[in-house]
């Protein structure tokens, strides 16, 4: 019998969907997935791990597919409207159940989302994204102000 | 005596043809470098900075118009200064990349591609109109706001466009060849 070993780019197209299927489908929102992928990415060597997709698949085949997600997901948040993004960064907070001062002062002091973009992504999309945080922040923020202190805690 | 000199000139005129071929020779690096910046030229354009959508979501007027409303005053003002600065890069950006293509047309392409006069006259106009219309673009950008010229930056997006197209059929000896099913020749050999 002759084994025909299936084009690499075909196992990666596989990864992703078994990816979206078992796990993106379960994240929402782009700005989370792009943080859960960006997690994924050891931050001295640039490589996705993920270990039930690289048993599924090879290693190499789940850090193509994972860099292949985070990309597109990356695109997804650039052309977002700001208005998305807005409610979006709010919605995430929320998640990780940090209070809004607390969140907010360190979002805009750390700028996680620095971290958070792949690479090798197109310089001025970066640059864009990092502006329109920044923004999004601000209007956060001047919400926050605008609240009655007791509710703003 | 005709003859010798005949032959003399024929000599005269094969060496100087091996040296102005040498000297050709010796500019292929300069001539890689040229197509390697064509390429990435064409690459910066085509994939990060001409894409429909990021060129309509950095110049919406939704995003304006929801910031007005959401946040008016000095949030505003930050809006408009973040946006303003993202529209310069981004006209600077292309700017340059089409100037690097420019430099490619001038010079290396003739090299590598056969473009019909008509075409060559189209892309002389397309990069004359697109340096002009950057120009433009920075000009009242600057001045007015990303906002004050949405035409004209979706005119000058389109024939950036047309340019990369056309730069693209120059630039496709570099593609990798797609080869297609192998004929089986060994029938009847």
């Amino acid at each position: 019998m002759t084994v025909i070993a299936l084009p690499r780019r075909m196992d990666v197209q596989q990864a992703r969907e078994d990816l979206h299927r078992r796990t993106l489908s379960e994240i929402v929102r782009p700005l989370d997935r792009l943080i859960y992928l960006a997690s994924m990415r050891d931050y001295n060597t640039g490589v996705y791990h993920h270990d039930g997709l690289a048993s599924r698949f090879t290693e190499e085949v789940a850090c193509e597919a994972l860099a292949d997600c985070h990309r597109e997901v990356f695109h997804q948040l650039v052309v977002c409207p700001l208005e998305d993004l807005v409610n979006q960064l709010e919605a995430y907070r929320k998640s990780t159940h940090t209070g809004p001062r607390e969140f907010l002062t360190a979002w805009r002091r750390l700028e996680p989302y620095r971290v958070a973009v792949p690479v090798e992504t197109d310089p001025l999309g970066a640059e864009f994204l990092f502006s329109n945080f920044k923004i999004a922040l601000a209007i956060l923020e001047a919400r926050l102000d605008s609240l009655p202190a007791e509710l703003s805690a | 005596m005709i003859q010798l000199i005949f032959f003399l000139l024929v000599g005269a005129l094969l060496l100087s043809s091996l040296f102005f071929l040498a000297r050709r020779g010796s500019r292929a690096e300069g001539n890689a470098r040229v197509l390697v910046e064509a390429r990435q030229a064409l690459n910066a354009l085509q994939v990060g900075l001409l894409p429909r959508e990021l060129v309509a979501r950095i110049f919406a007027n939704d995003d304006r118009e929801y910031v007005a409303s959401a946040a008016p005053g000095p949030l505003y003002e930050l809006f408009l200064n973040e946006r303003k600065k993202v529209a310069l890069s981004w006209v600077n950006q292309v700017h340059t990349q089409v100037l690097s293509l420019k430099r490619f047309h001038l010079g290396a392409a003739r090299f590598y591609t056969r473009l019909s006069l008509r075409t060559e006259i189209e892309l002389a106009w397309h990069f004359a109109a697109l340096l002009i219309a950057c120009r433009a673009v920075q000009l009242v950008v600057y001045l007015g706001g990303p906002f004050a010229a949405p035409r004209m930056v979706g005119t000058t997006a389109t024939v950036a466009a047309k340019v990369c197209e056309i730069s693209e059929k120059s630039l496709a000896f570099l593609n990798p060849v797609q080869f297609g099913p192998v004929a089986d020749r060994s029938v009847g050999l």
